[in-house]
């Protein structure tokens, strides 16, 4: 299964539905709480390694949204799980949320300019679908604790959100370039 | 047509609220929910010296803010609320500083 997920996420916009679906299965309410975790604080690292390069106004604006929301969402996640008394549990699919993570941060590392803005908001929309698949169709139908259910369906409505902005984002900047 | 300083922002939130205007009776408090990225209700009409309270259920913060920037809400958290008093006549349309696609109005009446 490690396999599978780091092939899915290091090409996460070719994925099938079958494919996350097939990738999630198995994982308890504890491993879930932990890949959710864990990949809110990669997009926050994205958008860290955005602020530090763009001069684009709107790709600042949305990199500043990312953190604040997905950090208001990790701090409730951690209130969450104070409250039930229960630590999350590593897994892993986490591990290869962190393995894909890295090699596009070397990716988005490596760029600048206009170059690296197309390529943020490019990875930005395909994070977001795939986390938003895999929430929606794995997470919430699997998972055990209702609060847990509740939480994840919650986050899900701010990531769609977010999904929705990304591809506006990517409309834009991909217009600009043709201009 | 939108007007300018209709509302006036409470500086702090929730129970810290300064008085409202003398010359206004039994001012009323309005509540708004912020939640699925969405003021509820989304138009609200109240009178002059009246409050109105956002309370965001929401995990994402969000603020109410002023389409032509003359107030606004603080970031507002999960589970908070804060508060403007209604100071003028007209109507004012809102926005959320963070989600701008979220919006609101509010009517004024004398």
């Amino acid at each position: 299964m490690t396999r599978l997920n780091t092939a899915l996420l290091s090409a996460v916009a070719l994925l099938s539905a079958a494919g996350v679906a097939h990738a999630q299965a198995g994982l308890n309410d504890l491993e879930i709480a932990h890949a959710a975790y864990t990949a809110d604080v990669i997009d926050i690292e994205y958008a860290k390694i955005a602020l530090a390069k763009t001069k684009n106004p709107e790709v600042r604006s949305f990199a500043e949204l990312m953190i604040r929301d997905h950090t208001a969402v990790n701090e409730g996640a951690t209130a969450l799980l104070a409250k039930l008394n229960v630590e999350p549990q590593d897994n892993a699919f986490s591990q290869a949320l962190v393995s894909g993570a890295t090699a596009k941060k070397a990716e988005l590392d490596a760029l600048n300019g206009a170059a690296f803005d197309r390529a943020y908001a490019a990875n930005e929309l395909a994070y977001h679908r795939l986390v938003n698949k895999t929430v929606g169709e794995t997470w919430i139908p699997t998972v055990q604790n209702p609060e847990v259910k509740a939480f994840l369906t919650q986050a899900l409505v701010t990531f769609r959100v977010h999904e929705d902005h990304a591809g506006h984002m990517v409309g834009a900047l991909n217009g600009a370039a043709k201009n | 047509m939108l007007r300018r300083s209709l509302l006036a922002l409470v500086v702090a939130a929730g129970p810290q609220a300064p008085p409202l205007r003398a010359e206004v009776p039994a001012p009323r408090t309005h509540r708004v929910e912020i939640q699925g990225f969405a003021f509820v209700p989304s138009r609200l009409e109240v009178r002059a010296g009246d409050v109105v309270e956002w309370t965001n259920r929401d995990l994402a913060p969000h603020t109410a803010t002023d389409d032509d920037g003359t107030w606004g809400t603080k970031a507002v958290k999960h589970g908070a609320s804060s508060r403007i008093v209604a100071t003028a006549p007209g109507l004012v349309a809102y926005h959320c500083a963070f989600h701008p696609r979220m919006t609101g109005a509010i009517v004024v009446t004398p």
